[in-house]
Formats: C-alpha cells, structure tokens, sequence
C-alpha cells in the first residue's frame, strides 16, 4: 500500500468512526456502507449536517464555504473522504 | 382548584377503607393544602383535597346536594355568578332566596348538574374535572374540561368497581393497585412528548380525554365518550368553504373584546391573582389586559436563565415597566434544574423528553411564597393562532411542492434563534428539511417532531421492543425489521384516532388539531402545567383556552393568524400594537426551553444521574440498552451532545430511569401505601351505618 493510500485508509476509518460515534449509534438498524447516502438512510437530519461539517472543519483544519455544504460533498462516507481529501 | 379522588365499589355492601380515604388525601396535599374532606357511603368513598380560591371559609367539599347527590370538583368555572343568578340565587349570598349554602362555584356547577343532568356541560366557561356520585342509581360520573388542563385519572378494579384520581399517585395510594410500566404509553412520550389519553405511563391506569366522560353504574361502564371536541376551522377543502361562508369571519376588535373578557373573568378570585411572564407576545397580551381589568398592582413571575441563549429577562422586565407591574424573576442555572429534575418527574408522573418543567416548577414555588396562589398565563395562543414554528415549517414545506424556489427562500428566515445562522445551513439542510414526510399523510405536519422524537427509541432493548411490535392493541404497522414497526405503529395509533372533520381541514388546521390533541392536552398542560404548578399548589388560568376565544381563533382566516411573510400570530399582533410596547409587539417567537444535557454532566452534577444511567441500573428498569446508552453518555461527557435529539434521548431515559425508581422502584410501593398524613379533615360525611375500620 502507498503512503498516499495509507492516508486515504487512515481518513476513512476516522471518518467512519466519527460518523458512527456521533450519529449511527442512534440508528440501531442501520448498517451504513461507504457508499450509502445518509439522508436516505435518515442516519444525519438538518442539524445533523451542521455538526457534521463543523466536526470536518474544526478536525482538519478545512474552511467550509455554505455552498459547499451539499450532499455532493458531506452526502455520505465516500462523500466526505473525497472532500477532505483534496481540501486539506 | 384541588385534588380529588375516590372508589366505588360494584358490591354496595363492601365497604371502603376510610384509611386508604386518607391515604389518597395525602397522595394529593399538593394540589390542596388548605385542607381535605372525604364522604363515605355505602360501597362509595369520594375524597377532596382544597385549596381555596372562592369562598375560603365556605366552600368545602365533598359537598352534598339538595337532591342527595355528592360531588368532588377541582377546578374553576367562572361564570359562576351569571349562572348562579340563573339558578335563582340572586343575591350572591349563603342563605339566599335560592338558598344556597356558599358562594363557592362548586355549589352552582352541583346544582346545575342536578338539574340539568350532563346537558349542563356546555354552560360552564372553565377548567375543571370532577366526580359526581348519584348514589340512588350508584352512578359515577367522571369529567374533564374540553382542553384538559384539569387532569383525572381512572382505573378498572378487580371486583368491578372504580377508582379515580387527579393524580396517578393517590390511586396507588389507596392500596387497589400497583404502580407498573405500560409500555405504550411510554411509547407515546417518545413519539410526541406526552402519554395520549386514554394510555398513561401506567399499565391498568387511564386518563380522561380532554372533553371526556365517563359513567360508571352499578358495577359496569355504561358511557365513555367526548362531550365536546374541537372544530380548528372551516376547513379548506368545498364543505369547508361553505361552512366559511357560513360562519362570518370575526369583524375587527372582536378578538380585543373577546379576550378581554376571558381575562375579566379568570382574575375572578377571592384570593390575590398574578401572571407569569415569558417576555413573548402571549404571556405580555394577557399581563397587559390583567392589569387593566385589575383594581390592585398586578404581580408578575418570570423565569430568567443563566445561560444567554434562553433568557428572556430584558423582554420581561420591558413589558413589566411599561405595565407598571410588581415583577419577581427566579434565576435558574444548570444545578437549579439537575437539583428539581427528580421532583418534576414525580409530579409529572410520566417520563419527559424536554426538561422544561422543571423551571416552572421553581417559579410556581416561588410565587406561592410571594402569597399568590392564582396565576394567568399566555398557554393556549400558540396553538389557536399558529405561533410555533412548525406551523410555519409546515406552511414552507407544503409550499415547496408548488413553488420550490420560493419555499427554500422562506426557509432560509426560519428559526433566527438557532446557534447556526441561515447562511451556515447549506443546502444540504434544505433537503432533510423538506424531505421529512410525504405531503399526502395525514401527519404530515408532525412527521419532523415524530421522527425527531423516535431516536430514543433507539435505545430501547430488543425485548422491549419485540414487545411494543407484537402489542395486539395497535394498528397493524405493515412490514419491516421490528424497531420500523414500533415506530410505524406510534404513527398508525395516532392517526387511528383523529377525527371524521379531520379530512376536511386545510394542511395548517390540521397541525393545529395536532397540536392541541398531542402536545398542548398530553404535554405543555399537563407535565409542564398542571403537574408543576400543583406540586406547589398554584392554580394556572388560561385565558385564551376560553372556548369562546377559541371558536373565534377558529373562525379566523388562515392570513390573519400566519400571516404574509410567515409572521405568526397576525391578529393576536395587532392586538398587542395597542398594548404593548413595540419591541415585545413585534419580536419573533422564541420557543420556550431549558437546557437539556449541561445540568447533568460535569462537575457541578449530582451522583444520582450517573448512577441512574449506569448498566446495572439501566438493567433493573428494562427499557433501555446500556451498551448504546455509554455510547450517548460518552458524548454528553464530552460536551458533544449539543443536538435536539441527543438532548431529547437524554432527557428521556434519565427521566424514565427517575420516575420508574420514584413509583415501580423496590420500595416505591411501600412508599406509597405511606402517603402524607394529611391532618384532621375539615368535611367527614359519614352516611348512616359507616363506622370507622
């Protein structure tokens, strides 16, 4: 494995585990895969969002712009590698 | 306003334990601690706990009626005096031309009864539950007023007969039953806040609807129904046109007039009157009109918070100057609500989700020590006049399905008091909020607070959830794993239950329905009014629940309560323009709240919510999962849990943990067949042949 993907496995795994510290343990039925939408699932309502994008901003040192706060970006664990990976 | 509590027994000759009498008015010394009355009877015993509001010296109960018949009353009616010149008691007077014993309400609602039978029901303007015992037909009949600010509470006993209660409390008291978990009801606070007439927290325990009766009649239940309901308006759809048509809308002033006199009549009292104040449009309206219908300096009672995000005090001490009102502000920090939490759940009776009540507990209690024991409060506008936000998140939402453009620009004005300003919301935000439930659904409006509110059931145990999914009491809640279905089937039972009118009424009427029947009913009058007030008997009066008020607010068109711009509350504005200053007149809502999870963590926190919260107590009670209850207090403790639906979680397993200790608890009861010796009764009706056992 390289060093860029060793990150890249690094920065899944914090990001899953935030997610599921601060969100799926409120969703005991919900077996989240990188890939699946978190509004679909219902796992993170509106507020939800928020904390989101402050835990992303406050963790890596990310500025996040209010246009930017879409699903295209925060929308799921995939989602949100992507755009810490290339922000940070 | 007062307690009150009997059995009735199906077998005449059994008797009724003149103990268990007084154990039942020591359940309920709260709610009336100037002094009690009981009246025993052949297989009947009724039981009053008073605190005197109008004739002090006169007006004890259970009180006896010309035709023999025997009532326990707690509540006011307060055209008392009209309807009292009706029934020929002309001169206001004991010992009148009609004559009447007191110049109590009591007496003219027993009169009326015996007269009228139930048909007296529509004639009383007022809030009210009572017990009335015909003993030649051994008929019982139980009340409640039709917004249910007056609780009463029934349970079915083994041998036919019946036990009623204000409070759940004095039927455990009276020894005829245990206090248990009723799984359900439970369930109904963690859907919207509050157990939902008929169910209470207790197995084997009902309550009254609000507008209900019952009669019970030699050993069987011959009628239970509703004796008014609410009518939220005219409706949208074509029958709700011509009914428009029919029913004017009010003419301008008509409100002013109206309420005024709402207000005239609940500083009736022969005792001194106050109000509280929030610093909102409500509670300042019904301060403002108190003190001119009021002949003495009016006292008002404020909450104010330490923390800045839910003080009000600078609007409060605003509309208290302009008043000219003698004001008292209790102060309440985080160790001000960890210290009352365990007391208003007691009070309560119920799980909460919101630990709101425990501030208006503090301030109930220290109004009484201020010698009021009477207050007004803005309760109710909210509700007539569309003034929370979900009215206008469901006008915004609803409006998204025509004109999206323009729905999500209205959001973006939606909630100013947020931590998070509009800007920093994002569009992601934008689709939760206006996915949160398919517009066809008959809950449409509640779908956010139902699901909102659901995450604690998260937390249920697998058991207790099977349990909930295989309730054969509930709607079949179609498929799905079992959690899906409990959560399915809260929804199911609720709409289950509304009303015929309910599919003619527009999209904002229906969340108006909603809100009277699931929150205001279950929730803000009972947890977080009655119960607190009572706990340190103080006697809330709701001007705008005055059915009248309430047939007018109905009456009004949909823009003169939301109007253009999402303003809330069009016409009760207005209104305030004339009385208030402006900056009160014109401020946006806040919602009421207290904090939620600071109180309990941190070094300032009380030992018992750890422990409480810990596995083996969690394990104890069986309702919530210790493995996922650690995972939510790792975030409290870390000072993560800022969010509405972990402070809701936790609020409402703390709660349950608390009130399941305090009444199903080892030793719980024990303590209640310990109730408070409630002293020497003021009234002992003992009918021929009852001897004390």
């Amino acid at each position: 494995m390289g060093e860029t993907e060793q990150v890249a496995t690094g920065l899944r795994a914090e990001l899953r585990a935030y997610v599921e510290e601060a969100f799926l343990y409120l969703h005991p039925d919900v077996e989240l895969r990188d890939e699946d939408r978190f509004l679909e699932l219902g796992v993170i309502d509106s507020l939800g969002f928020v904390e989101l994008v402050e835990e992303v901003q406050a963790r890596y040192g990310i500025a996040v712009d209010a246009l930017e706060i879409t699903e295209e970006h925060f929308g799921s664990i995939d989602a949100l590698v992507a755009f810490v990976a290339r922000r940070r | 306003m007062c307690g009150i509590a009997g059995i009735v027994r199906a077998d005449p000759a059994a008797p009724v334990d003149a103990d268990a009498l007084r154990r039942m008015a020591g359940a309920l010394a709260h709610r009336g601690p100037d002094g009690w009355g009981y009246a025993r009877e052949a297989g009947a015993g009724l039981v009053s706990t008073r605190l005197a509001i109008f004739d002090v010296p006169g007006g004890w109960q259970p009180m006896r009626g010309g035709r023999g018949t025997l009532l326990v009353y707690n509540g006011e009616v307060y055209d008392h005096p009209e309807l009292r010149r009706e029934l020929g008691g002309l001169r206001d007077a004991p010992g009148g031309a009609a004559g009447f014993a007191t110049t109590s309400d009591t007496e003219v609602v027993h009169r009326l009864l015996e007269r009228d039978g139930l048909a007296a029901l529509d004639r009383l303007d007022g809030q009210f539950a009572f017990a009335w015992w015909e003993p030649a037909a051994r008929r019982l009949t139980l009340v409640r007023d039709r917004f249910g600010v007056r609780p009463l509470h029934w349970a079915a006993l083994p041998d036919g007969g019946i036990a009623f209660a204000s409070e759940a409390s004095a039927l455990f008291a009276s020894g005829e039953l245990r206090a248990e978990p009723d799984l359900a009801g439970i369930d109904d606070v963690f859907t919207t806040w509050g157990p939902r007439a008929p169910r209470s927290a207790f197995r084997g325990v009902a309550q009254l609807p609000p507008g209900g009766l019952l009669v019970w009649e030699d050993g069987a239940l011959v009628a239970r129904r509703t004796w008014w309901e609410p009518d939220v308006g005219p409706g949208a759809g074509d029958a709700g046109a011509e009914a428009a048509a029919g029913a004017a809308a009010p003419a301008p002033g008509e409100l002013d007039e109206l309420l005024a006199d709402a207000v005239r009549l609940r500083l009736r009292a022969d005792v001194p009157v106050g109000t509280y104040l929030s610093g909102g449009l409500d509670s300042s309206l019904i301060a403002a009109l108190a003190q001119r219908a009021s002949d003495h300096e009016l006292r008002t009672f404020s909450v104010a918070f330490h923390d800045a995000r839910y003080d009000e005090r600078a609007y409060q001490r605003q509309v208290a100057q302009a008043l000219g009102t003698r004001h008292h502000v209790v102060e309440v920090g985080p160790r001000e609500i960890a210290d009352g939490f365990r007391a208003a759940v007691a009070h309560a009776e119920t799980p909460l989700v919101r630990t709101a009540p425990v501030p208006l507990m503090l301030l109930a209690r220290a109004t009484r020590a201020h010698g009021i024991t009477v207050v007004a409060t803005g309760e109710g506008a909210d509700e007539l006049f569309w003034g929370y936000d979900l009215f206008k998140e469901t006008a915004v939402r609803e409006l998204h399905g025509r004109d999206p453009a323009r729905a999500e620009a209205l959001l973006d004005t939606l909630y100013p008091y947020l931590d998070v300003p509009a800007a920093r919301r994002g569009p992601a935000w934008a689709r939760s909020f206006f996915e949160a439930g398919p517009a066809g659904d008959p809950l449409f409006s509640h779908q956010p607070r139902i699901a909102a509110t659901g995450v604690v059931k998260a937390f249920y145990r697998p058991e207790v959830v099977a349990a909930l999914a295989a309730d054969g009491s509930a709607p079949a809640a179609g498929a799905g794993t079992p959690r899906e279905r409990v959560a399915a089937a809260a929804a199911e039972r609720l709409r289950a239950d509304l009303p015929p009118a309910f599919a003619r009424w527009s999209a904002l009427e229906r969340a108006a329905y909603l809100e009277l029947t699931t929150l205001l009913a279950p929730n803000l009058l009972a947890a977080q009014g009655d119960r607190v007030a009572m706990a340190h008997g103080v006697e809330g009066r709701f001007p705008f629940l005055d059915h009248r008020v309430f047939a007018l607010a109905a009456r009004l068109p949909p823009e003169r309560k939301l109007g253009p711009g999402l303003r809330e509350k069009a016409e009760l504005r207005a209104l305030a323009g004339r009385l208030l200053p402006a900056a009160v007149a014109q401020r946006t809502k806040q919602p009421y709240r207290a904090p939620e999870v600071a109180p309990f963590f941190g070094a300032h926190a009380p030992g018992w919510v750890e422990e409480r919260l810990e596995a083996r107590a969690l394990d104890a009670v069986g309702i919530f999962e210790p493995a996922r209850v650690a995972g939510l207090l790792r975030r409290c403790r870390a000072g993560k849990a800022t969010g509405f639906r972990e402070g809701m979680a936790l609020v409402g397993i703390l709660s349950t943990q608390v009130w399941h200790e305090r009444f199903c608890g080892a030793g719980a009861h024990a303590a209640a067949a310990r109730a408070a010796e409630p002293g020497e009764p003021r009234v002992a009706l003992d009918a021929e042949g009852i001897t004390n056992r």
